[in-house]
């Protein structure tokens, strides 16, 4: 069962958007999904900050969005942290976002036995000017 | 209350040097029982990995126990604190989150007093430790180039290196151009299978536990051997104080399991492996008509001397893509150059410089980091976030000179899950730490701008970075100015000893992980040289 309503997930939604707007190449954050499928994903790896996140949208429902945003910021600091961190943390968990940004995230790469290393010749000054470290 | 058989050692803390100590004890023989208070970990419960990392790196696998909520965890009230301290209580106990950076002190470190003129000289020599060094790196499967001239030859490693990729090569060309010294990363994760750990696959996560089981988290390194040998590890296990009889001398514990109970564990010769901090609690928990300061206390030191050896960083921005949320992380290169003493600069000792990876977006988001909301958010979020793969950073680890005002203290007010007093830190960076720091990123800027950085940034004091955990139960020859001996032996209570980093007499300028293990093998062993000559409770 969700733990957002349909107007929970529209007041987040509209101060997710004044947090992440479209702009510079980029789409905001209710058009990849922010306030909706990573919302909940957020929430069931987060569910420590649901509490503050209902909180905040109570706070919102009854306010302009960028009026509640500044109201938030000022007078509940959990309450900004945990919007500002389950926008930001959806947004980037986004596919497309990452695409966008050409963030492969982290990735394996295994070194293999017989490969070359990629430093060699760049030590050679180093070396050449012998040690440093302070004789006792 | 459950009385538990007598074991000849019991050991408090299941980390690195808890590890080593049971490993080379029920190796040798001894019965050995280990109380831990919080639990395993493994690899498939981190997800460094994964889209959500940085998410979950917030919470559950922060490096604040305060932050990550879970029972194993004491409180710690950083009020006083110029820093936040890092720590992991578990099997593994910090190598669990540890960013695997591995390095020896160099000779001087242990001569700062005679060289330098400040704090005091250590009673053992860089010669001294060097087998346990060696001992240690080879069990830890630690990576990295032979031959570094920050150090003595030989200087070996079991692993190679790995790759230092393109943000290394980019710093490495930097320091070429001013001519100072730069070496390839040496860190205790293996570039090649080893033994109970997997290759390192380079995610770069280090710091928030390793999905690949690649990392040398103590748990796998050591403590597999320890238990297929005999020792016995009892995880949920909370000390809360030491137990000692009328002679002076240490009987076991009393701790607390995960439902509640009380128990006793008797044993005949206790050592405290719980770090830099949780040794000092459990010493000034322990008191008694005889010890009506804190065990082993008759100094005064038990908890002063606190080092934490907050980090700084310095932040370059480059043009294009320099992939830097690529491991080892761990770190790529690292610099010595201004590692030890030039009294030019205002401030004696030195500092290490560590090219490590950048992180992800959270990592590098200015919003979530408090900055204002025309700064953080919106548009101006978005151009910055084009920054992402294009910022190196240094992590500048310097010189953090014992000061008996920076302690750890009893906090009766915040208690853990079980009513134990937390613990109250009081901890200020001193002049010469400000000034060395301040030194240092000028330094680390001007490396930056020459290896093609477009722009700077210095952080003085990186959040939570407190994590080097040292100091608060020296050792030394004289029982007046030492907790302990050269071989982790408390001067007051003979069969107590301690093999963690409350050793430390100084910080060093490096980080601490291959020192503390060295310590620990060098201790351990000279106790079963020496089993004989203990003195037991009857």
């Amino acid at each position: 069962m969700s733990r957002f309503t349909a107007e929970q997930r529209q007041v987040f939604g509209a101060l997710a958007d004044i947090l992440i707007p479209e702009a510079e190449g980029m789409p905001s954050a209710t058009s990849v999904g922010v306030a909706d499928d990573l919302l909940d994903r957020v929430a069931n790896l987060r569910s420590d900050i649901v509490g503050d996140l209902l909180r905040v949208c109570r706070v919102a429902a009854t306010q302009d969005p960028q009026a509640a945003i500044g109201k938030i910021r000022a007078e509940d600091e959990e309450g900004f942290a945990a919007l500002a961190l389950a926008v930001a943390g959806g947004y980037y968990m986004s596919d497309p976002v990452r695409r966008l940004l050409g963030y492969t995230g982290p990735e394996r790469r295994p070194v293999a036995t017989d490969a070359p290393d990629d430093f060699g010749a760049l030590l050679d000054p180093v070396i050449r000017r012998g040690h440093i470290y302070r004789s006792v | 209350m459950s009385v538990s058989s007598d074991h000849d050692v019991l050991i408090v803390g299941a980390g690195p040097s808890g590890g080593i100590a049971a490993k080379h004890l029920a190796e040798a023989g001894f019965s050995v029982v280990c109380l831990e208070q919080g639990e395993w970990t493994s690899p498939d419960q981190f997800h460094g990995d994964k889209p959500e990392g940085e998410l979950m790196d917030r919470q559950r696998w922060h490096w604040s126990p305060n932050h990550r909520l879970i029972e194993a965890d004491y409180p710690l009230d950083e009020s006083g604190s110029d820093v936040g301290v890092a720590m992991y209580n578990g099997v593994g106990g910090s190598t669990v989150l540890w960013g695997a950076n591995w390095h020896r002190l160099a000779p001087s470190d242990f001569r700062v007093r005679s060289l330098d003129g400040v704090a005091e000289d250590w009673p053992l020599s860089y010669e001294d430790l060097l087998p346990f060094y060696e001992e240690t790196e080879a069990a830890m499967g630690v990576s990295g180039h032979d031959g570094d001239p920050a150090y003595p030859a030989p200087m070996r490693y079991p692993n190679p290196a790995f790759p230092i990729g393109i943000a290394g090569q980019h710093l490495a060309r930097g320091m070429n151009k001013l001519g100072w010294h730069w070496w390839p990363g040496s860190n205790g994760m293996p570039s090649r299978p080893h033994r109970h750990l997997a290759s390192c696959v380079r995610l770069g996560v280090c710091s928030k536990g390793c999905p690949e089981g690649a990392k040398a988290e103590a748990g796998r390194v050591f403590w597999s051997d320890a238990m297929a040998a005999g020792a016995r590890l009892v995880t949920g296990a909370r000390v809360r104080e030491i137990l000692i009889d009328g002679n002076g001398l240490a009987t076991g514990a009393v701790y607390i399991d995960r439902s509640g109970v009380e128990h006793v564990q008797k044993a005949k010769v206790v050592i405290l492996c719980a770090n830099g901090i949780g040794t000092a609690r459990l010493l000034l928990l322990s008191r008694s008509g005889r010890f009506a300061n804190g065990l082993a206390n008759s100094t005064g030191l038990v908890g002063r001397n606190l080092m934490l050896h907050p980090v700084s960083a310095v932040v370059g921005t480059f043009p294009d893509s320099i992939e830097s949320w690529v491991g080892p992380g761990g770190m790529s290169i690292y610099s010595m150059q201004f590692y030890e003493t030039d009294a030019s600069r205002g401030f004696v000792r030195g500092a290490k410089w560590a090219l490590m990876p950048s992180g992800g977006p959270l990592s590098i988001h200015s919003g979530l980091a408090g900055a204002p909301l025309e700064r953080g958010w919106g548009a101006a979020m978005h151009r910055k976030m084009r920054r992402l793969g294009r910022n190196a950073v240094w992590s500048i680890v310097g010189e953090d000179l014992p000061n008996p005002e920076n302690r750890v203290l009893l906090d009766t007010e915040m208690t853990d899950s079980d009513g134990v007093p937390g613990v109250k830190i009081q901890y200020r960076i001193g002049e010469n730490e400000k000034r060395l720091k301040a030194w240092h990123m000028d330094r680390a800027a001007e490396s930056m701008l020459a290896a093609g950085a477009l722009e700077t940034l210095k952080v003085a004091v990186t959040p939570h970075s407190g994590g080097h955990l040292l100091g608060t139960a020296r050792m030394g020859d004289d029982p007046a100015r030492a907790v302990t001996d050269a071989y982790g032996r408390t001067h007051d209570v003979p069969n107590l000893h301690i093999y963690d980093g409350s050793l430390f007499v100084t910080s060093g300028g490096v980080n601490p992980t291959a020192t503390i293990c060295a310590l620990a093998a060098r201790c351990v062993q000279h106790l079963i040289a020496n089993r004989r000559n203990e003195k037991v409770a009857a």
